[in-house]
């Protein structure tokens, strides 16, 4: 899990992908799954997954790019294993060559996914994302609460391993007992750890009080994203790329696997 | 001229029965680098949410009396007006900044009060110089050390301009190296930008040569104030929980049981200190 | 009692904290680490009762490599006391936060009333045994962090920067409080960067600097040494600065009681 997690994390770079508008990257990975949902062919998902690949080269982070495909397949063949299930369980259909075939394909098309989502949020900075959202006419309210929880979740974090291990040094053991005394076993963790949360949130919403939170309705901004000409041309070259696959998908009839 | 205001100010939080600030008059003038000192939970922070209309905006309770910042009645006007006179900077670094840059928690305030772009730029780059952090721009909060997360506070706060600075004891979690690197920026504010310093600090060994003024508060009222030096010769802070430097301890000392009073100097530093003996000897 | 032998400790993130640290702790003595944020004291302090485990080297407590044993053990005879420990209550009353910890040392229910009654009673905490812990102020919820550690009796007592936040009333109680229950047998091992705190308690100081050891000995002699401190990033004491001034009466640099240097002033000056 964690694999897939470090996968989606933004990876510091200076290449042409990182430097693609915000937008246009989102637009680029949600035209790549759209690809990919509406082929079910093995070769063309082959074919997203290796542009994929490519943009991921060409942005130097091909190898946790990769490592996020590869932590992914637990979760594939989970996946997978379901649909065969699934498919079994449909009246009148036994295991053959063909339900294994489209099971495959499908989890197939979810490494495409997976690997698109990848490459869009290891390129890109929260911080991008949020501005994007604000471009998108987004209310701030939410683009802040976006931008704080991600500020927030490695305090937090520490904040519970600091928790974890005072209660450890008064004797608190975690792996021990059944289900349930282990349950239990949690409540001296969690409600410090609300209660920090808690007077955390009463502070911080002190500290936007006094930084003049909501005082104006139109709120300005030092930075702001703005479509550069290379923006625009690579925006037009991928719609003009899926519009092909869409052309090739409605009026030509493909003969490959 | 007058910049804060107090007359006869009470206040209790909502919920509490007992009056956290008592009967406090108050004038402080334009320029002065004043000290609150007292023990913890005498007051300091409530008084100085007085001065930034966190109360009675944000906090409830009932108060009693007027609150004057820059002319303007803290009753009258929010917290965002205000905080454009009187900026408030707490204890914790990690809860005030909430951005993702450096950049973006100074802009962040600017921002909501809608000013122009260009002024933002402007005001951030200013903002950074004075607190000697230009290089952190780029920074994520997360990669600065604890001292370095109080300046971009403080910065983040100097972006609106105040003409008033509120400390809620923001080097309580330094370490003295970077707890003196602080105080001296502070001290720069006052010195060459002509900021209004309110501090509420328990460090009084690196503050005080500077300050103009000590206030010591003592269950929600002001016990003492005057200047530093006056203060510390006639009147005995330890039972208010106040910290005294050690050298004011050597020279009451010699004052009380051995009959030095060196023309009744309190030595506020280490420097002073040995000037007044060097100058006795001889 | 304690010994680190060549400890080298890496945070996940690769930061080296600390880097080859040698170290013995007797039984009885009150040792203070010293140093500036991030010198490497707390990852130390968590190497007492094998919270970290070291990378290389080893840690013994009473002979018994940390490795080789649980956090829950070494707990009973190391008490750690966290700088935020009023942060990690839970308990509805005092009472059972101070219980906690016994009960899960499996101690027999009426030596767990005669303990937490001794606790309260040395904290000076009594008349609040059935009131919530939150409800204390921030000076009496330092006394529980306290309580709680010392209800075990552990043999060795460690304070993380237990004066950060605290006013010099809570700090004089605070150094009381060390002074007796060092009386009473505890090994204390204090963390700060307070100097004038630690100066007051005059303890053996072991000073760290980017993960290293760079100096253990007597307060007087380490505490005086100006140049070594500001390498450290730490401020001597007051009372130091300003007898390394006073060459000119005849007076050394030393670490002594306001009185003290007072009088040895007015002696020089006569």
């Amino acid at each position: 899990m964690s694999t897939i997690l470090r996968g989606l994390q933004f990876y510091p770079g200076k290449t042409v992908i990182h430097k693609l508008d915000p937008r246009v990257k989102l637009v680029i990975s949600l035209l790549l799954m759209m690809t990919a949902a509406i082929y079910l062919e093995v070769t063309i998902i082959t074919i997203v997954v290796a542009v994929e690949a490519l943009l991921s080269i060409i942005a130097k982070v091909f190898s946790r790019w990769a490592r996020t495909v590869y932590g992914a397949a637990p979760l594939i063949i989970l996946v997978f294993l379901l649909n065969v299930l699934f498919k079994l369980s449909m009246p009148g259909q036994s295991l053959g060559f063909q339900s294994i075939y489209e099971a495959l394909q499908l989890a197939y098309r979810l490494v495409a996914f997976l690997a698109s989502f990848s490459i869009f949020f290891l390129t890109t900075t929260p911080e991008e994302l949020g501005m994007a959202l604000t471009k998108m006419k987004v209310p701030y309210m939410y683009t802040f609460a976006f931008i704080s929880a991600i500020r927030f979740t490695p305090i937090l974090a520490e904040e519970l391993q600091s928790i974890i291990d005072a209660q450890k040094s008064r004797g608190l053991e975690l792996e021990k007992g059944n289900m349930i005394t282990r349950l239990r076993r949690y409540i001296p963790i969690l409600i410090p750890l609300m209660v920090n949360v808690l007077r955390r949130s009463y502070e911080l919403a002190e500290a936007i009080e006094v930084k003049c939170f909501g005082a104006k309705k139109n709120r300005t901004y030092l930075r702001e994203l703005k479509m550069t000409k290379r923006d625009l041309t690579v925006l037009s070259i991928s719609i003009t790329l899926f519009t092909l696959a869409i052309y090739v998908k409605l009026f030509v009839k493909l003969n490959i696997p | 001229m007058t910049i804060i205001k107090s007359s006869n100010l009470w206040f209790k939080y909502s919920g509490s029965s007992e009056w956290a600030i008592r009967e406090v008059n108050i004038e402080i003038n334009e320029g002065e680098f004043v000290v609150l000192a007292g023990r913890s939970g005498c007051g300091k922070s409530t008084l100085m949410r007085c001065f930034n209309g966190l109360i009675p905006h944000f906090y409830e309770g009932e108060m009693i009396g007027k609150v004057e910042v820059c002319g303007l009645d803290t009753r009258e006007n929010p917290t965002y007006i205000l905080s454009q006179y009187a900026g408030m900077v707490f204890q914790n670094p990690d809860n005030q900044l909430f951005a993702l840059t450096v950049e973006a928690d100074i802009a962040f305030a600017l921002e909501n009060l809608s000013i122009p772009k260009e002024e933002i730029r402007e005001r951030v780059d200013w903002a950074l110089r004075v607190m000697g952090i230009e290089e952190l721009r780029d920074k994520s909060s997360l990669e600065l050390s604890g001292g370095q997360k109080q300046k971009v506070a403080i910065a983040s706060i100097l972006a609106m301009r105040p003409q008033i600075l509120l400390l809620d004891e923001p080097t309580s979690s330094l370490d003295p190296f970077s707890a003196k690197q602080l105080i001296d920026t502070i001290i720069s504010l006052n010195q060459k930008y002509k900021i209004t310093i309110l501090i509420a600090e328990h460090r009084l060994d690196l503050l005080l040569p500077y300050a103009s003024r000590m206030i010591v508060i003592d269950d929600g009222r002001i016990v003492l104030d005057g200047k530093p030096r006056e203060v510390l010769d006639k009147h005995d802070v330890m039972p208010y929980g106040v910290s005294v430097p050690r050298i004011v301890k050597v020279a009451t000392q010699l004052k009380k049981s051995l009959g030095y009073s060196f023309n009744h100097v309190v030595p506020l530093s280490v420097e002073e200190f040995v000037e007044i003996l060097r100058r006795w000897r001889n | 009692m304690i010994v680190f032998e060549n400890v080298e400790y890496v945070y996940p993130n690769g930061f080296k904290a600390l880097r080859g640290v040698n170290l013995e702790i007797e039984s009885g003595e009150i040792v203070a680490l010293m140093g500036e944020n991030g010198a490497g004291k707390t990852t130390l302090l968590k190497h007492l009762n094998g919270l970290l485990k070291p990378f290389s080297g080893r840690v013994l407590v009473d002979g018994v490599d940390t490795r080789r044993t649980t956090v829950a053990s070494l707990s009973r005879k190391v008490g750690i006391v966290f700088q935020n420990a009023e942060e990690m209550f839970f308990s509805p009353t005092i009472y059972e936060e101070i219980a906690f910890a016994l009960n899960n040392f499996r101690y027999p229910e009426d030596v767990i009333q005669k303990r937490v009654g001794w606790a309260l009673k040395f904290m000076e905490l009594e008349e609040y045994r059935d009131k919530s812990p939150f409800l204390l102020s921030g000076g009496e919820k330092k006394r529980l962090a306290l309580a709680i550690i010392l209800a075990w009796s552990p043999e060795v007592v460690a304070l993380d920067e237990p004066t950060v936040g605290q006013d010099i009333l809570q700090k004089e109680k605070m150094i009381q409080i060390i002074r007796q229950a060092n009386q009473q047998g505890k090994t204390i091992i204090i963390s700060s960067h307070d100097v004038e705190f630690i100066a007051d308690i005059k303890p053996r100081i072991i000073l760290m600097s980017k993960g290293r050891i760079v100096k253990d000995g007597p307060a007087e002699e380490v505490l005086t040494d100006i140049p070594l401190l500001q390498e450290c990033s730490l401020l001597p004491p007051q009372i130091v600065s300003l007898t390394s001034r006073l060459d000119f009466l005849g007076i050394r640099p030393k670490l002594a009681g306001p009185e003290e240097i007072a009088v040895e002033i007015a002696r020089r000056l006569k």
